[in-house]
């Protein structure tokens, strides 16, 4: 697993003025993100802001329609998706996306599939050498799901975990490839305050151990709690950027996505007590 | 002392009893029967990575096989060498079929890739019948030289028998190892799941490639070993049916099972013909006990056993709870 935590000066994730056309629909204008090492970086914004095409163009899932993106200094624009993986970037989904007719550990197994070099056919004459390799993927991985906390749970059908574990497996099954950096695409939705408290936990105890995290969201409660720094898109455009305490109170932003719900809430929640004590 | 049994000493097992069933059997008839059983055995190890675990129906399996059996048998009568040779064309031809139709399947998807099978074993059926300079056309091939040793020839339905058991023996332990390690989980994750895979860096492209030939390999192998049994083969053998019953194999023996894969393919080769009996109706009864099969045990009938055992298991447990047990 990753122990080597760097400075947080240097930019680990670059992304230059990209911008994504789907025919006339601008999907993502002129964006420009830059993330530090080792830090938690959230990307927030209203619905079809643009948030899950972002994390779509930094994989290469989508082509992008111009800009550029650079990853630890290296240009990663235009690879194809495996390799862009195999750069350093793990990734969640939106939508679980895990093998559900597999045991939590193979699910996690396939994560760590290009640490284990050995060809097919040497494989299956060398036999030694194959259960050697594999002996070494599994302990990796009940590893990995020590530091995530199911560790009990590895020899369970996926489909048959809740939904709240295959969320979090699938931040396991990203950490096999030791990644700089994972992507995780709303990590907290359709969780229930237990699970995302969990959910916190689990990134929190990646980041010590040196991960870093570029995260969209929608439950404030996990961004404001955990990350570093936030951007905020809006209609593809870029509102917004700082720290969760500028964030928070920038006007636009309370606008365009918080609500003025958001920042009330702190007032009515005076009142309240006033109210208690009169 | 108990002692735990191993995969190894069921394989032994098998083997054994494998070795012994021709002492029952006088008919040569059944003997022939048996040896089907073998090759199909092989070709259907071979369809179980594409269609049992990485999840594409492949319904070109004739295509293959005929390529496969083609190949060895043109070869030898072209260059009178030995058959083993054309083994290893047949191999050579496996490759180059996998990588052809592998990348198709990179693109078509679902029902469009099926369609896209269907069409390359027809194609290659119809090649084969309109090239009568090369193969013979529909006038086929003939006099296709055994398998030897030396001047040993394997000429009996026995000693076929056995050549083709070592022969099956060796791809069973093939798919094996395959299926058993990280690229048979690869496979399977694949089928579940692409986008994921993709995003733990593994190049999917490769992976899918790999599945089809390898799969490609046991089936021109097994081609291969058809041609130099039955020493004639004509375009007419390979058509739609017999992928069709491929398919229906892999599916009684459970998708994605490799040890499935002998009972599905000794079924469905061997039913039809203790069948026999029924005239004209024996297949409307076959096809309904498929038919049946696949709705109630759908992930093939020796998990009919599973399930069996499951709930007499649970219904034990039941009664213990029902008398007081914790």
């Amino acid at each position: 697993m990753r122990k080597v935590v760097n400075k947080r000066m240097e930019s680990l994730l670059r992304v230059t003025e990209i911008t994504k056309k789907f025919q006339g629909l601008v999907a993502v204008d002129n964006v420009s993100i830059d993330m530090k090492e080792h830090t938690i970086h959230a990307l927030i914004g209203p619905n079809g802001a643009g948030k899950t095409t972002m994390v779509n163009l930094i994989t290469g899932v989508l082509p992008l329609t111009s800009g550029k993106v650079e990853f630890e200094g290296r240009d990663i624009t235009g690879m194809a998706t495996h390799n862009i993986a195999r750069q350093g970037i793990g990734r969640t989904f939106q939508n679980i996306k895990v093998f559900p007719t597999m045991t939590l550990l193979e699910n996690v197994m396939v994560g760590g599939h290009e640490q284990a070099p050995m060809g097919m056919v040497k494989g299956i004459f060398d036999i030694k050498g194959s259960r050697k390799e594999e002996r070494r993927l599994k302990e990796k991985a009940e590893a990995v799901l020590t530091r995530i906390g199911m560790y009990d749970l590895r020899n369970h059908l996926m489909k048959n975990l809740p939904y709240g574990r295959q969320k979090i497996s699938e931040i396991g099954r990203a950490m096999m490839n030791d990644p700089q950096l994972i992507l995780l695409d709303e990590p907290a939705a359709g969780l229930n305050p237990s699970e995302r408290a969990e959910l916190v936990e689990v990134i929190y105890k990646a980041y010590e151990d040196g991960y870093s995290f570029f995260m969209i969201e929608h439950n404030m409660d996990v961004v404001m709690k955990i990350s570093d720094y936030i951007t905020v898109l809006s209609f593809g455009r870029m509102i917004a950027e700082g720290t969760p305490g500028e964030v928070q109170s920038n006007e636009e932003v309370i606008r365009a996505y918080l609500g003025s719900r958001y920042v009330e809430q702190d007032k009515r929640r005076d009142s309240y007590v006033k109210s208690e004590w009169n | 002392m108990k002692i735990k049994l191993k995969p190894l000493h069921y394989a032994i097992a098998t083997l054994a009893l494998a070795a012994f069933l021709p002492f029952f059997i006088t008919n040569d008839y059944y003997m022939m029967l048996l040896n089907r059983v073998l090759i199909n055995i092989i070709v259907v190890l071979g369809l179980n990575f594409i269609t049992g675990l990485t999840g594409q129906m492949n319904l070109g399996t004739a295509g293959i096989f005929a390529l496969g059996a083609y190949s060895s048998a043109l070869f030898t009568k072209y260059t009178n060498l030995s058959p083993w040779l054309g083994l290893v064309t047949a191999i050579i031809m496996g490759v180059l079929i996998g990588r052809g139709l592998g990348y198709p399947s990179l693109r078509v998807k679902g029902v469009y890739l099926s369609l896209t099978t269907i069409g390359f074993g027809e194609v290659v059926r119809l090649l084969i019948a309109n090239t009568p300079k090369l193969t013979g056309g529909t006038q086929g091939v003939r006099n296709i030289r055994p398998y030897h040793i030396g001047s040993y020839q394997f000429q009996t339905q026995k000693e076929m028998y056995y050549l083709f058991l070592v022969f099956t023996a060796i791809a069973f332990f093939c798919a094996w190892r395959i299926a058993c390690s990280k690229w048979g989980r690869i496979f399977k994750s694949l089928r579940d799941n692409a986008e994921a895979v993709e995003m733990s860096g593994v190049d999917i492209a490769s992976c899918k490639i790999k599945a089809f030939t390898v799969a490609s390999i046991f089936g021109t192998v097994a081609g291969a070993m058809y041609a130099h049994y039955m020493g004639y083969i004509n375009p007419s053998t390979f058509n739609l049916d017999l992928s069709t019953n491929y398919v229906i194999m892999l599916m009684v023996g459970g998708l994605g099972s490799v040890t499935g894969t002998i009972f599905g393919s000794a079924v469905v080769t061997i039913l039809p013909e203790m069948l026999r009996f029924l005239g004209n109706y024996y297949q409307i009864v076959f096809c309904s006990i498929i038919l049946l099969g696949a709705i109630f045990f759908p992930d093939g009938w020796v998990s009919a056993v599973t399930v069996l055992f499951k709930k007499v298991y649970q219904r034990a447990a039941k009664g213990h709870y029902a008398e007081g047990g914790e």
